[in-house]
């Protein structure tokens, strides 16, 4: 989720930054291609100008009173078939007087025909398609008897090479513009990266938080950024606050009213009246219960991700089990403990030291002597921290099926000459739930006895606990 | 076996002391941390039950501090704070067992029997050495399987002796982990009880369970039929 929000951020200045570029080159390219097509144009008039000129300067009148043209002109083209410029000279009526060489084989199209003393461009096309540019000029061609004669010279040049010269403008037009907007895009996407740097890394440090590897957000960003990164701290720290808090005031509460429920039993004990004692007894034992119940709820369960810290069950279950030694030292339980290299819990401490402790503390009352215990992660390919799949079996009696469904619905107790079995199963069922997990019971196949497993699920990005 | 208790809440620590007392244990009793701390580094303890949640100096600290300074005696935690976290905390600082509040005295008693016999080697509450057998849980002394009929403090001697068997005890030790505090002393009496548990235990003087050491005191000198 989080990679598409802040891409939107820059993808969204990227598409802006684009569509002005594309419409700022747009329009140069338009005006430029404007400017040197008609630049090109009047160059190529002028050329045909010049022709003309040539031609009239060239064309003698015959003893007859005739205009005629010289073998040979002075512009090559003329003579060289096929060159692209064509002159011909009609009289004005109509009739062809004389036509350049290089026109053999080619008809070039009579058009419209201008008015006398004037000269007229047009565009025409040979009957082969090829464009043409010509010139005409009608002129009336004073002879020497005072007579005068009216003529039309026309000169015409194909504009095939003119518009490959054109296109060729125009690719190395387009060519450069494109270079340098994929240029311009370039450096401001790498621009835009480093102005939203800050921002990644407070998405960073927030994923690292969530992830457990981190306390707080750095405080190392730009002023526009620290009063965010402020504020997000004091949350993360008044959130940590209320979880201790919490606890703390759970736990006290627990210690406050035990005291007084130890003192009362031990009162009880001094009157030496068994039947009081024991109504009264079970009494204690009723408050005793809900006080340990209700007063262990999970850590984490009114807490936000962000006060999460990753546990090294390594670690802890090492601890434990060192405990369980001593405690059971007579019983001496076989512990056989397979745990997943740098395997790590992303909750809180107590909460893990509960799920297995009273995991563990069970086997261990149960068990004939051997207790297994193993924990490996879960994943899922979208998750930031895997999850973990705790699993511990002991070759006691085991759990029969309708009491173990019982013991899931429930903190029943399902064996009063063990007291807290029930109990330990609910804490367990509890935390399990608060980081959405589940506890389910089994046999356990080898060893024979019960195999109880919490799986905590991995964390997805996103999503709280 | 002289007990220290460390308990903060008056009615509770009293009641516990006084049973453990007529339980033939004689008891310290340290109502706040810091004379808790003091008892348990200055006084000859042979187990301690120390509250985690105390006054001054928690009971947490007290055990790393008596286990820093090289006592090795059992120490079992009381705790309110029924979180495994509390227990590991006390476990892994030096504590040898624990037991929740609200508590039966029998589950103490228990754990106290449990853990003293367990610091003298002795892996099962079944005691056998030789002929002899001793079983703490129903306080009873036996040799070749025939019940020997014991006083309830010529019992505590002979547990007393045979919980350290092998270990030279002083006359001094013994009344001193025997009597209370109050108690009026006299070594003679030790000596009375010990020739009287001589008697009863191998009338034909055939056994020899205790040894006399002069000067030094006594110790348990049969073989151990178990070894934890």
């Amino acid at each position: 989720m989080r990679r598409p929000r802040l891409n939107s951020l820059s993808s969204r200045l990227l598409l802006s930054v684009s569509v002005l570029l594309l419409f700022f080159f747009g329009a140069t390219i338009f005006v430029l291609d404007r400017a040197f097509t008609e630049a090109g144009e009047q160059a190529r008039q002028d050329i045909l100008d010049g022709h003309i000129i040539a031609l009239l300067a060239a064309a003698e009148p015959d003893d007859y009173g005739k205009l005629v043209m010289p073998e040979r002109l002075r512009e090559p083209r003329f003579q060289r078939v096929d060159s692209g410029l064509y002159a011909e000279l009609r009289h004005f009526d109509g009739p062809l007087v004389w036509r350049s060489r290089s026109t053999l084989g080619l008809d070039i199209p009579e058009g419209a025909r201008p008015t006398l003393g004037t000269q007229a461009f047009a565009r025409e096309f040979l009957a082969d398609g090829t464009p043409l540019l010509t010139l005409s000029l009608a002129v009336d061609w004073e002879l020497e008897d005072g007579d005068s004669q009216p003529y039309v010279f026309k000169v015409a040049e194909s504009m095939d090479g003119f518009n490959a010269q054109i296109a060729s403008f125009r690719g190395q037009l387009f060519g450069w513009f494109a270079g340098v907007a994929l240029t311009m895009l370039l450096a401001f996407s790498m621009l835009l990266r480093g102005l939203l740097q800050p921002l990644r890394q407070i998405e960073t440090e927030i994923t690292e938080i969530e992830e457990g590897d981190r306390v707080s957000l750095s405080g190392e960003f730009p002023t526009e950024l620290t009063g965010v990164a402020r504020n997000l701290n004091l949350l993360i720290d008044s959130e940590r606050a209320r979880s201790d808090r919490y606890r703390y005031t759970l736990d006290n509460l627990a210690h406050s009213l035990k005291t007084p429920l130890a003192a009362m039993r031990a009162l009880l004990n001094d009157r030496h009246d068994d039947d009081f004692d024991a109504r009264y007894n079970e009494q204690i034992d009723r408050m005793d219960e809900i006080v340990r119940y209700q007063l262990r709820k999970p850590a984490a369960a009114a807490a936000d991700k962000l006060v999460l810290v990753p546990v090294s069950v390594e670690k802890e279950i090492g601890r434990l089990v060192e405990g369980m030694r001593k405690v059971y030292r007579d019983k001496n339980p076989d512990f056989d403990v397979r745990i997943e290299k740098g395997m790590q819990f992303r909750g809180d401490t107590g909460d893990f030291l509960e799920l297995a402790g009273n995991l563990l503390d069970n086997a261990c009352k149960w068990c004939e002597h051997k207790v297994r215990i193993v924990v490996v992660p879960s994943v899922s390919a979208s998750a930031v921290a895997s999850g973990m799949i705790l699993t511990v079996a002991d070759d006691g009696p085991g759990i029969p099926k309708d009491a173990a469904d019982a013991l899931l619905q429930r903190g029943m107790r399902l064996d009063e000459s063990t007291p807290g079995h029930g109990i330990g199963l609910a804490v367990v069922k509890d935390i399990a739930r608060s980081y959405g997990g589940q506890l389910s019971i089994h046999e356990a196949a080898d060893l024979g006895g019960a195999e109880i497993t919490v799986s905590i699920p991995p964390v997805s990005p996103g999503k709280a606990g | 076996m002289r007990l220290l208790v460390i308990e903060d809440d008056a009615t509770l620590r009293e009641s516990l002391s006084r049973k453990l007392t007529e339980g033939g244990f004689a008891v310290e009793q340290a109502a706040d941390g810091k004379e808790g701390l003091y008892f348990a580094s200055e006084y000859p303890i042979d187990l301690a039950i120390i509250d985690l949640g105390l006054p001054e100096v928690s009971g947490l600290d007290i055990i790393k501090q008596v286990r820093a300074d090289g006592h090795s005696y059992p120490i079992l935690i009381l705790t309110a704070r029924d979180r495994w976290e509390d227990k590991v905390d006390g476990l892994s600082a030096g504590a040898d067992d624990y037991v929740v509040k609200p508590f039966h005295f029998e589950e103490v008693s228990a754990r106290v029997n449990a853990l003293l016999r367990r610091s003298g080697g002795w892996a099962s509450s079944v005691l056998t050495a030789g002929p002899m057998t001793l079983d703490m849980s129903r306080q009873e002394v036996s040799v070749n399987d025939t019940t020997v009929d014991l006083t309830s403090f010529e019992y505590k001697i002979m547990e007393y002796l045979m919980v350290r068997a092998g270990k030279v005890i002083s006359k001094a030790e013994l009344t001193d982990r025997l009597y209370d505090q109050d108690f009026e002393r006299d070594s003679n009496v030790i000596e009375v009880f010990i020739g009287r548990l001589r008697k009863k235990l191998d009338p034909d003087n055939t056994i020899k369970p205790i040894e006399t050491l002069r000067g030094r005191g006594y110790r348990f000198a049969l073989e151990r039929n178990q070894v934890d």
